[in-house]
């Protein structure tokens, strides 16, 4: 059974959650307060965290910040502000998916589960490309035998660009696959997701080794080995 | 001096005024030359006056010549001496302003012609029948073209510089008058495009004319525009984040009432949440309709001891809930001018909000009693933690909390004290609040009181 850990100041709303979830086969821990909320996540007791960004105390942007330096736990945010600002920046921060508030609990579910199906092992076979190097049952990218830390999401990403690489995979492919849901008309979660591993990736001999294509989707560049 | 109407006025008789002295010291001061082709007539002219006063001289002496000049003068408001060629004066007043032409007639023993004050001048030397010469300068009325100049370059040179003198003036005072009334008008479209920190310039405001005013006021208008739209604006943003929550909650709990196996917990957070939603929406209205004061309030000399009487006895059920005593102290009867309805939803806001966040089985202490400056002090304090010194204007705020978990369990929707601020503003009182030692919250409400003679 998952564990999952909700940090919403909403008291009301992590009791009707708990009932609802409990319904799907989790169990829920409910904390309503930032500070808390982080030494819970960091517990390793959770398979994924809700977040709320609106907290009391520590805000929920800063209690991801500090997550994201210890931890690559799968985190799904919940906004009640109407403002991208807040969603992109949670992202850029290292959120996994976001939902604005009010959300639909099915939904919830959905993305709850896509993220953990995509974090759960899925492929046996380490994969290399060029210098780059993943594996799956370890959970674990290295470059020139360097580890990177990402979060799940990301990798899981990754991974569907390594699978195919040189090939372009398009953004209703890597939402519909890593998030779970089809792709909005102004969704730009997989375009976030991508800088980020991009930053934490670096250029190749000067070049991008994500390419995005425009309009279309994202493509990982397969240098031909010098001879 | 300050009103425009005077300004206008005294501009525009200075513009008047100067051009005028413009004028008058061109004619003066202007070039006083005689066409030569008047010469002739112009000495004859004055050798025939001259002639009879010499042969007056001549005939009966000094006195005779000044009576002839005398009359000369009386009938012809002109001006006319008798020299001796040496230059001695023999007959006539104010020679001295002759001096000039005297000399340069017996220098040259010819005639002198000149213009000044508009009258042509003439000098001329007389030879008297002894072998003496004389000299025997006059004014003769030259008519209005030697008045006015004689060339044209004269006639273009005074028009052109009474037009240049007060077409600056003018242009001087239009600047002065339209400048701010533009720079005015730029302003007011800068606002109506949306720009609402938009203000009348310093310059403009200092001013002490009707156009300073204007200034002013428009300045306060702004001012009380940009205050109000970005209330409201905050206000709206808050209203759809508010909502959001119970939407939230009713969102799961009728997903979870769907899956039918959850009994009738969530109808009972959908029945709590409408119940919320429902009161907030009620709440919003009359903070939008005390925001614009568009709503006349009809106010009345009251009682407000035993408003806040009645109030104590009704929160009595909520406070037993929470073990909680309200003390009321304060026996004199106290009366304000207000709204009975309003007054009592805004001190009961403030009277539950005590209840509500004062210790568990502690007190609420209302006090009532005159306060300074005639007006009705009334005092809520409860023994709970109070609000951070930094939040204390604040908590005024529409859905401002100190902790949001703790005011979801005891039911408020943050709008409480938000309508009491209004209330009591409308009522032109002020309301504050202050923590007291060792814990707990004072608010402090001052109502103006009534006369006691008023009501009745």
């Amino acid at each position: 059974m998952d564990r999952l850990l909700i940090i919403d100041d909403d008291t009301e709303l992590c009791e009707l959650l708990s009932a609802r979830l409990s319904g799907e086969g989790f169990e829920i821990e409910a904390v309503h307060e930032g500070t808390h909320g982080l030494e819970r996540a960091l517990s390793r007791k959770h398979s994924l965290v809700v977040l709320d960004l609106m907290l009391p105390g520590m805000s929920g942007l800063e209690v991801l910040r500090r997550l994201r330096q210890q931890s690559p736990i799968p985190v799904l945010v919940l906004t009640a502000r109407g403002e991208d600002v807040d969603r992109i920046l949670g992202l850029e921060i290292g959120a996994d998916d976001y939902l604005p508030k009010p959300f639909n609990a099915r939904e919830l579910i959905a993305r709850i589960r896509a993220i953990l199906r995509r974090t759960a092992v899925t492929g046996t076979h380490p994969l290399t490309v060029g210098d780059m190097r993943l594996d799956p049952a370890a959970r674990e990218a290295r470059m020139h035998g360097r580890l990177i830390s990402l979060t799940s999401v990301e990798f899981a990403l990754l991974e569907m660009l390594l699978q195919r690489a040189g090939r372009i995979v398009t953004r209703d492919e890597l939402t519909e696959t890593v998030l779970g849901r089809k792709l909005g008309p102004f969704d730009r979660v997989i375009d976030v997701h991508m800088s980020n591993i991009r930053k934490k990736l670096g250029a190749s001999q000067g070049v991008e080794r994500i390419k995005s294509i425009r309009g279309s989707g994202y493509l990982f560049v397969v240098r031909a080995k010098p001879k | 001096m300050q009103s425009l109407f005077l300004k206008i006025f005294f501009w525009f008789w200075a513009t008047a005024l100067v051009t005028g002295i413009a004028l008058v010291i061109t004619f003066i001061f202007g070039p006083g030359r005689v066409p030569s082709r008047w010469h002739s007539s112009l000495t004859d002219t004055a050798r025939s006056s001259g002639m009879i006063a010499l042969a007056e001289l001549e005939r009966g002496g000094v006195p005779a010549a000044s009576s002839y000049i005398e009359s000369f003068e009386r009938d012809t408001q002109l001006r006319a001496c008798l020299f001796e060629f040496s230059g001695n004066r023999v007959a006539g007043n104010g020679c001295e302003t002759f001096a000039d032409m005297r000399d340069h007639a017996a220098t040259s023993r010819s005639s002198e012609f000149g213009v000044k004050y508009g009258l042509v001048r003439v000098a001329l030397v007389l030879p008297g029948s002894g072998g003496h010469d004389y000299i025997f300068a006059t004014e003769l009325p030259a008519g209005p073209r030697a008045a006015f100049g004689m060339d044209m370059a004269a006639v273009v040179l005074r028009f052109a510089v009474a037009l240049l003198v007060s077409g600056f003036i003018c242009y001087l005072l239009t600047l002065y008058l339209t400048g701010p009334i533009l720079r005015l008008r730029q302003a007011a479209q800068q606002l109506a495009g949306g720009m609402l920190s938009t203000r009348a310039a310093a310059s403009i405001e200092r001013r002490g004319d009707e156009l300073g005013a204007l200034g002013r006021d428009f300045n306060t208008m702004a001012a009380r525009i940009e205050e109000l739209v970005l209330r409201q604006r905050q206000l709206i943003f808050d209203v759809s984040h508010e909502l959001r929550s119970p939407l939230a909650r009713l969102n799961v709990a009728l997903d979870l009432a769907r899956g039918g196996n959850a009994g009738n917990l969530p109808f009972d957070h959908m029945e709590l949440d409408l119940a919320r939603l429902d009161e907030m929406i009620g709440r919003l209205l009359t903070i939008a309709k005390l925001d614009t004061a568009a709503m006349p309030v009809e106010m009345r000399p009251l009682n407000i001891t035993s408003l806040v009487g009645q109030i104590v006895s009704d929160a009595g059920f909520e406070a037993r809930k929470r073990n909680v005593v309200v003390n009321i102290a304060g026996e004199e009867q106290n009366y304000v001018r207000g709204n009975e309805a309003l007054l009592l939803s805004a001190i009961e806001n403030v009277v539950r909000n005590a209840i509500l966040y004062t210790a568990a089985a502690s007190s609420v202490d209302v006090s009532l009693g005159q306060g300074t400056k005639s007006k009705v002090l009334l005092v809520i304090r409860d023994h709970g933690r109070g609000v951070p010194e930094s939040d204390l204007q604040k908590i005024f705020q529409p859905f401002y909390r100190v902790a949001e978990a703790r005011d979801r369990e005891s039911g408020g929707v943050g709008l409480g004290l938000a309508i009491a601020d209004r209330v009591v503003r409308i009522h032109g009182g002020t309301i504050r609040a202050e923590n007291v030692q060792p814990a707990g919250l004072k608010i402090i409400i001052e109502i103006p009181t009534a006369e006691f003679t008023s009501i009745v």
